[in-house]
């Protein structure tokens, strides 16, 4: 009887050390929670400081914390966080052709979230739309694309750029996915990329900094004049121009009256709605969307051309919003669309090398 | 005595026991939670913003070091004559100013837009003029027999033919009029205005002594066609739509040297070439295969696509234009 309780005294005193030097050992925890800490506090650092070099930080799945990204892909980086099992990898890299220009500490950053997917033409696109931003300074790029996993073609893209970016990614589940190119305007696409967007920057500023901040949402076929980011920058709630093309219309427009205030809104297709506007067609300043953290886009049930409505509502109302682009007279931005490719002589096997980034 | 004992020595085991457990729980918490470690962080934070803001003087010394050699270094480059044809349409304005959007980025450019109308418009003119751009603003009237109709195919006739010879044929005065030796030296390269030029495949080009080629995205039906290169040299072409073709490339798969374009004044496109003959009426005078120069890592990457726009549904406004109530003309987009 005393052999069996010393046994069970030794095992009581054993088990929690053992288990305890196994859990220890498993993370190596002591020196890594020191640098895991150091992370978070160098990124917040860095991107409030304006220096001139280019920030990337990475996000994965649906931003939630509790994920962890296996294996990062930083292969040129210079990291102070050597864990590759961090949330958050920074990766800071010089600018490689010093071709953005030099960041201002006056200018409020001009915050850009384009959601992009895979296709034939997505190279092509982003590569235009880089070389558009790369004139504009303070611009910082938030690129969304619509899939598991951050591709090798955007990530190599936003590298050899060289501008400031942060590239995010989360699926579209299938049954909100538009197949093919309808352009239905039913089914929001790039709605779930572009709240991630906003979550992001929702945690990565706090609504307390005195960084300003200018939000544009930027679809990657569009085409924007430079004008355009400089007539956004002076934003102080959200404010809205012309956009060419849209409702098929040569361009749709807000109403503005003699006292430089939106009362109306110059479409042909649904004029009652809220805010009758493309999502080119406005800017929100970053204060507000911190203000407002509940303010999303709405992803169910929303009707064709609402969706803008469904954020914006939540932020501003009519009178707020601030008319710019020589009182919504003139076009700065046009909704062009790419026409799909004709593939026809790839074949059932694929003619051209696959290996060959297209 | 002994059940004393033990009685104790089974509180103190019970008391052991539930202190490593409290120790373990608290020290699987610690791991999820983000601890606020400053006082462990601020010697390193401050030393690695005191070294970023060194890198960042640095950089500036570096960049102003730049801009002073710039303007000598610029000079010695070789000019790249960008020859685009263009046409009014709705997204005209578009096109043109995302295409000089690229274009700012390229040192030694020089755009030559021609347009397909009877006059200069005021919406080019004051586009180019703004643009930042040096440039040539040329114009010539394509005949009306040779115009696509409303509803005709993009293929069905040869479009930007005069409106690219014209650009040729401005581009040989000039040169004659510029003595030095410099003046004759540069490269000639027609870009349409609704592709996607990379910033790569203008350096590509730079160096081109006679006629360079490179792969072009998304062209001829198939993700890319490209020169298949051997041994330095082209040797045929990987292309889906009638290989036998003397140049089975697309217009924005080649850059020609300004020398050879001046030694030989007569080449020019014809716009009686069939169907998809258009490039080789031109580089047949001028070229043969063994004497391209392949670029773009031996014709391996896709430096430049050949996107086209889609044409902007236009059903309510014609609606509205019918009933006289058309959008704003004076809004120029």
């Amino acid at each position: 009887m005393p052999k069996r309780r010393d046994i069970l005294a030794i095992v009581l005193i054993v088990l929690p050390w053992t288990l305890l030097i196994t859990v220890w050992h498993q993370s190596a925890i002591a020196p890594l929670l020191a640098i895991h800490k150091a992370c978070h506090h160098l990124v917040k650092e860095i991107f409030i400081i304006p220096e001139r070099l280019a920030v990337r930080h990475r996000l994965s799945g649906g931003g939630i914390e509790g994920k962890r990204e296996a294996g990062g892909q930083a292969g040129d980086s210079k990291e102070y966080c050597a864990s590759d099992k961090d949330i958050v990898e920074v990766v800071r890299t010089e600018y490689v052709y010093t071709r953005p220009p030099p960041w201002s500490d006056v200018l409020p950053t001009i915050h850009i979230i384009t959601p992009t997917y895979s296709r034939p033409v997505q190279k092509a696109e982003l590569t235009r739309l880089a070389n558009t931003f790369l004139h504009i300074p303070n611009l910082h790029w938030i690129l969304v694309e619509d899939s598991q996993r951050r591709t090798p073609l955007v990530t190599r893209l936003l590298r050899e750029t060289g501008l400031n970016y942060t590239h995010l990614n989360v699926e579209t589940p299938r049954n909100y996915k538009v197949r093919g190119d309808t352009g239905d305007p039913r089914i929001p696409r790039g709605t779930m990329q572009r709240n991630l967007a906003l979550r992001w920057l929702r945690e990565t500023f706090n609504a307390n900094s005195t960084q300003a901040g200018i939000v544009y949402f930027a679809d990657d076929d569009n085409s924007y004049s430079l004008e355009l980011f400089e007539e956004m920058r002076s934003t102080q709630k959200v404010s809205v121009w012309p956009v060419a093309f849209v409702g098929g219309l040569r361009y749709e427009s807000p109403k503005v009256n003699a006292a430089g205030k939106v009362y109306g809104w110059k479409t042909v297709f649904d004029p009652n709605r809220p805010f009758a506007i493309d999502m080119a067609g406005f800017a929100i300043n970053l204060r507000l969307i911190l203000f407002k953290p509940q303010a999303y886009f709405k992803l169910r049930g929303v009707k064709g051309g609402y969706q803008e409505s469904s954020l914006l509502r939540e932020l501003v109302t009519l009178n707020d919003l601030e008319p710019k682009a020589d009182n919504c007279t003139k076009i700065l931005v046009w909704h062009t669309r790419t026409e799909k490719p004709i593939l026809v002589n790839e074949g059932k096997k694929g003619f051209t090398d696959p290996n060959v980034e297209v | 005595m002994a059940t004393r004992m033990r009685l104790k020595l089974k509180t103190v085991f019970v008391l052991y026991f539930l202190v490593s457990l409290l120790g373990l729980i608290y020290a699987l918490m610690q791991l999820g939670q983000r601890c606020d470690c400053t006082e462990h962080d601020m010697p390193k934070e401050r030393t690695i913003s005191r070294l970023r803001g060194e890198l960042h003087r640095l950089q500036e010394q570096t960049r102003r070091l730049e801009a002073t050699k710039q303007p000598r270094k610029e000079s010695s480059l070789p000019t790249i004559f960008v020859i685009t044809p263009t046409y009014a349409r709705l997204v005209q304005k578009a096109e043109l100013t995302r295409l000089s959007q690229t274009f700012l980025h390229v040192p030694q450019l020089h755009w030559i837009v021609v347009e397909d109308s009877q006059h200069k418009t005021p919406l080019v003119g004051q586009l180019l003029a703004k643009s930042g751009l040096s440039y040539t603003h040329l114009h010539v009237a394509t005949a009306k027999e040779r115009k696509l109709q409303e509803g005709d195919p993009s293929w069905l006739k040869p479009r930007g033919v005069e409106q690219r010879n014209e650009a040729l044929r401005w581009l040989r005065e000039d040169r004659k009029a510029q003595t030095d030796a410099r003046g004759q030296q540069g490269v000639v390269y027609f870009a349409d205005d609704d592709n996607t030029y990379s910033l790569q495949v203008f350096e590509e080009m730079r160096s081109t002594q006679q006629v360079s080629v490179w792969p072009v995205g998304l062209v001829g039906g198939m993700k890319y066609e490209k020169p298949v290169v051997e041994g330095g040299k082209v040797v045929r072409f990987h292309v889906g739509w009638r290989p036998s073709r003397p140049f089975p490339m697309d217009m924005a798969g080649f850059a020609v040297s300004l020398k050879l374009l001046l030694s030989n004044p007569d080449a020019r496109f014809d716009g009686n070439a069939p169907m998809g003959l258009l490039e080789s009426s031109l580089l047949q005078g001028l070229v043969t295969m063994d004497q391209l120069e392949p670029r773009a890592d031996n014709c391996t990457k896709v430096l430049v696509w050949h996107t086209r726009t889609e044409k902007p549904k236009m059903k309510r406004e014609d609606a509205l234009q019918a009933q006289g109530l058309g959008s704003d003309a004076a809004v120029e987009v």
